[in-house]
């Protein structure tokens, strides 16, 4: 059971799991969703997901956010049916992650873009577009398409060992919407990207946001979470720490942060008592932002500090002091 | 050449589904097993459990919605991988060197040249292509399940199907390719390496250069019998390791007679009308190792310029008619079930016993039955070639020089026995060749009686082998004797036929590569369906190890029963630890039981493994090359039909093996 960390907020988390009706609404949906990695003998080695219930709704940008180690990559295989679940379920547009059908609806770019590196850009683009049993003339078009948008004309027909990080990641977010697909799952999509080509892929993620495609990533960088994500997950070691959307988790709720223009120097000493004597004008009276890192900062010390709780995320919604 | 197995297309199927049955099941429960195995050290037993119950489940709709598009963009990745890694390159670069370099040892010289170097690119083709095969589809997939590049795969709608069969196609469609082109290199080897010309040993290329032949009958080159009809001889040059005898030979027949067929070598003919006889002057070129060359004859006389053509009898493809069974009679005239035994020799041939002093009328035969004997079998009917590959054994040196003599006798076989009469040949005595392809050719009218069941003389007279002999029913007894006191004649099955013809040799030759592309096939395929759970090292040296028991076949399960001296595995095992000689029995008692019968177990289950692997050689028709006989297509058939049975049950093997194991790690 997840609780949202503000109270106005309306828990988005909550799954109802004796209802297995298919909302169209919903893209993904975990239910009690556990990986536990055994041996031979059933002895458990890792607990690498625990219970995890999500939901993701069409049309958002949803980020998994934690540490090594804490789940996410599992979770977004999970999802993929490139694991099994030891418990619980996955459900991608209503069917089981195992369903091979559902794969025609989904784009994958994975953390490395594992492609094969004998192929050029247009062959493996062409790959890619025959395993989704596209009729050769739409392929076609699609492939230049694809090319052209992202940005790799000049080198499409070489092959991909010859390119750069960048180029190999362009080339695997090619690949993951050679299908036009509803729902995009991206693998640190920024990893080995520079300032511009960074930019580039938080743009490129929200306008496949506002084609109304459901975009779900996980990264370590949290600057670009909290540029592009609506919604984010945090979990850590298995455990779901946080879950809601952004704007709302960074909100310090116990605080008030007033700020204004046009004071003298001399009233601003007095102007946590006096602000309205003095006549200045109030531009905005409202709750301070901590920033994504300190809230995820926090969550991690604090589940070291206590393990196996949920984080209340007080501290790390504290704003820095001076 | 060795014939073990007399395969029939419509007498094997039944068995041949029956194995199939047994492949696919056994494939199903190998795949599921194994499954089950890779989905326990990941799950645990218990979780393992649904996890393969679920996939069970899966199968059907999973075969059903396999896509042909999504299999061929499959196999173009496969193909595309095996090139750009060079594995063909480097596969071909090794057979264009081992051919280049290999025509230095092949020794022309020898008595069957043509076997030498068919062996040896039918080897040579054969080795690299397994071995390509077993490397290129062992590596595939666990190196994409090692880079990852599997999980951009697995993520699209692509089902273990068709990752599965895909691959299979891919690389099978390369080997075939490969595979072709190798043969027709082979093939251009084999022919370049063999073809040769001679030039007459003398001054001119005439009779001028000829010889007389020795008063003494025997060759004044080689001081060997000459041929019965031959006046004058000449040797050719040495080319290819070896010469050739020409002999000018008086051939006279009745100017009623026909003509020569081979009208090429005749020098002039001289007419006797007083005799009523003609006499040809023809120069013949005596075989030396398996071939001859055509005696051309260019203008009349003794100014005649005569040359030779190109090597004939190295590119054979004979087309065998086989006998349907072979029954052996004992001196007395009783039906045995095999011939005489004179030793290791058992197993393959019989003997059949020419009699002694004592007994001098032997009834010793070997009598072969022959269905179906219709003219239409043969490309020539009037002249019907009875081949045959005798062996002798002799209980005396006496005259090594001279041959043992045999003997031919045809029978009908009377639809009503004891009522209908019987037509009985003369016997036709001959000269054996021991050991080697003797050719007689027999005339289809033939000499012989018609008898009463009683035994009376109806009719003497000349009869026709298919009309009169082999009749409505159109069956032929020939019966083989040995005519020499104290001699044996050794034959199977395979040693006596009639030569219905010879079929196009390349044609032949490329049918021989057939067999050569099922176990290639059969690799690949085993290579795909056991990377589907193996590490590369590991599938590689499995499959390597199923190419080892593939060829052995036959020798492991005869290794799996127990009924030589010595036991089982647990029993040879302590006979040589306690050093317990072969032939006594051990120590009764409920240990001895316990060990006999776990090795009744063990040595079941051993039998059974080995017809996991394909038998190789029922898909190896590189004797059939060798030998110069032609491939029947029933047996192509068969090897294709194997193959495919195999492909099937490895695929479902591959398939149930991906599905149940997790991708990611």
């Amino acid at each position: 059971m997840v609780s949202e960390t503000t109270a106005k907020e309306p828990k988005t988390g909550r799954l109802e799991q004796t209802n297995p009706d298919y909302d169209p609404n919903v893209v993904v949906e975990t239910q009690n969703l556990t990986k536990i990695y055994r041996d031979f003998w059933g002895r458990q080695k890792v607990r690498a997901l625990n219970a995890l219930d999500l939901e993701i709704r069409k049309g958002e940008i949803f980020g998994l956010l934690g540490p090594n180690g804490s789940g996410k990559s599992t979770t977004i295989k999970l999802l993929l049916g490139l694991l099994f679940p030891t418990q619980g379920r996955a459900l991608v547009f209503g069917q089981d992650a195992s369903e091979v059908t559902k794969n025609e609806r989904i784009g994958y770019l994975p953390e490395e873009s594992y492609l094969y590196k004998y192929l050029t850009a247009e062959e493996t683009l062409d790959f890619y577009g025959r395993l989704f049993d596209m009729p050769a003339k739409i392929r076609k078009e699609r492939v230049a398409e694809l090319i052209e948008q992202v940005g790799l004309t000049f080198a499409k027909r070489r092959q991909l060992k010859e390119y750069s990080k960048g180029m190999t990641r362009r080339i695997g977010l090619a690949q993951a919407l050679i299908n036009d697909p509803e729902l995009i799952l991206l693998d640190e999509p920024t990893s080995g990207l520079d300032p511009m080509g960074t930019r580039e892929m938080k743009d490129m993620i929200l306008k496949l946001r506002d084609q109304g495609k459901t975009v779900v990533m996980c990264s370590h960088l949290l600057a670009d979470v909290q540029d592009v994500c609506d919604r984010i997950a945090i979990l850590y070691q298995g455990d779901l720490k946080e879950l809601g959307r952004v704007d709302n988790l960074l909100q310090v709720s116990d605080e008030t942060q007033i700020r204004s223009s046009g004071l003298t120097a001399a009233a601003q000493d007095e102007i946590r008592e006096v602000i309205k004597k003095h006549g200045g004008n109030v531009v905005s009276v409202e709750n301070p932002r901590s920033t994504l890192e300190d809230l995820f900062l926090g969550i991690v010390r604090e589940s070291q500090e206590r393990p196996g709780h949920r984080s209340s995320g007080a501290d790390a919604k504290k704003p820095k002091t001076e | 050449m060795v014939v073990e197995d007399f395969i029939n297309f419509s007498d094997w199927i039944g068995g041949g589904i029956l194995l199939f049955g047994t492949i696919v099941l056994a494939a199903i429960i190998l795949g599921v097993f194994f499954g089950y195995l890779v989905a326990s050290f990941r799950h645990g037993p218990f979780e393992a459990f649904y996890v393969v119950s679920k996939v069970i489940g899966q199968a059907i709709p999973d075969f059903l919605n396999t896509s042909p598009r999504r299999v061929w963009a499959i196999a173009r990745l496969a193909i595309k991988e095996a090139f750009r890694r060079k594995v063909i390159l480097v596969t071909f670069g090794i057979f264009a060197t081992t051919l280049l370099f290999g025509g230095w040892f092949m020794n022309s010289n020898s008595e069957h040249p043509e076997r030498i170097y068919i062996n040896f690119v039918l080897w040579g083709t054969q080795l690299l292509v397994l071995l390509m095969g077993m490397l290129i589809s062992s590596f595939s997939l666990p190196e994409d399940i090692k880079n990852k590049t599997i999980y951009t795969v697995v993520t699209k709608p692509v089902r273990s199907t068709e990752i599965v069969i895909g691959r299979i196609l891919g690389f099978g469609l390369l080997g075939t390719g490969l595979l072709a082109l190798m043969a027709i290199i082979s093939f251009l080897f084999v022919w370049r390496g063999l073809s040769h010309e001679h030039q007459i040993v003398g001054d001119t290329q005439t009779l001028a250069s000829f010889a007389p032949i020795p008063a003494d009958g025997l060759s004044g080159i080689t001081r060997r019998r000459v041929s019965e009809d031959a006046v004058k001889e000449a040797k050719t040059s040495t080319d290819s390791g070896h010469s050739h005898l020409l002999e000018l030979i008086h051939d006279t027949r009745d100017v009623s007679a026909p003509e020569p067929q081979l009208q090429t070598n005749i020098i002039d003919k001289t007419v006797d009308q007083a005799a009523g006889t003609v006499t040809y002057r023809r120069v013949v070129c005596k075989p030396v190792g398996g071939h001859t060359h055509q005696v051309f004859v260019d203008g009349e006389g003794d100014d005649a310029r005569i040359s030779l053509g190109p090597a004939v009898g190295y590119f054979r493809a004979r087309v065998p008619i086989y006998s349907s069974y072979l029954q052996f009679y004992d001196r007395l005239g009783n039906k045995t079930q095999k011939g005489v035994n004179v030793g290791k020799e058992w197993a393959y041939r019989g003997y059949v016993d020419g009699g002694n002093a004592r007994e001098r009328t032997s009834l010793s035969k070997a009598e072969f039955q022959f269905e179906n004997f219709v003219p239409s079998n043969f490309r020539n009917d009037k002249i019907l070639p009875l081949e045959m590959t005798l062996g002798v054994f002799r209980t005396h040196k006496g005259d090594i020089e001279k041959r043992v003599t045999g003997g031919i006798q045809f029978t009908s076989v009377p639809e009503n026995e004891g009522v209908d009469p019987v037509f009985i040949s003369d016997i036709i005595d001959f000269e054996t060749n021991e050991y080697s392809v003797q050719t007689l050719p027999i005339s289809r009218k033939i000499v012989g009686k018609l008898v009463s069941p009683d035994g009376k003389l109806l009719e003497k007279g000349e009869f026709d082998l298919f009309e009169d002999f082999a009749g409505k029913n159109q069956r032929l007894h020939l019966t083989l004797s040995c005519r020499d006191i104290n001699q044996y004649l050794g034959v199977a099955r395979a040693d006596l036929y009639f030569r219905a013809g010879d079929n196009l040799y390349w044609a032949n030759f490329f049918k021989g590569y057939i067999g050569i592309w099922c176990q290639m096939i059969i690799i690949i395929a085993m290579g795909v369906a056991l990377s589907t759970f193996l590490s590369a090292a590991i599938t590689m040296l499995g499959t390597l190890v199923m190419i080892l028991i593939g060829f052995s076949a036959p020798f492991i399960r005869e290794l799996t029963k127990i009924d030589h001296d010595g036991g089982g595995p647990i029993e040879s095992f302590i006979r040589v630890v306690t050093q317990k000689n072969m032939m006594i029995d051990l120590d009764t008692g409920y240990l001895t039981t316990i060990i006999e019968n776990v090795d009744k177990l063990v040595v079941a289950i051993l039998n059974a493994l080995t017809y996991l692997a394909p038998n190789f050689s029922t898909l190896n028709f590189s004797n059939y090359l060798t030998y110069g006989y032609a491939i029947d297509n029933q047996r192509i058939l068969i090897a294709v039909l194997i193959t495919l049975a195999f492909c099937v049950g490895l695929t479902l093997l591959g398939y149930f093996a991906l599905k149940t194991r997790e991708i990611a790690k």
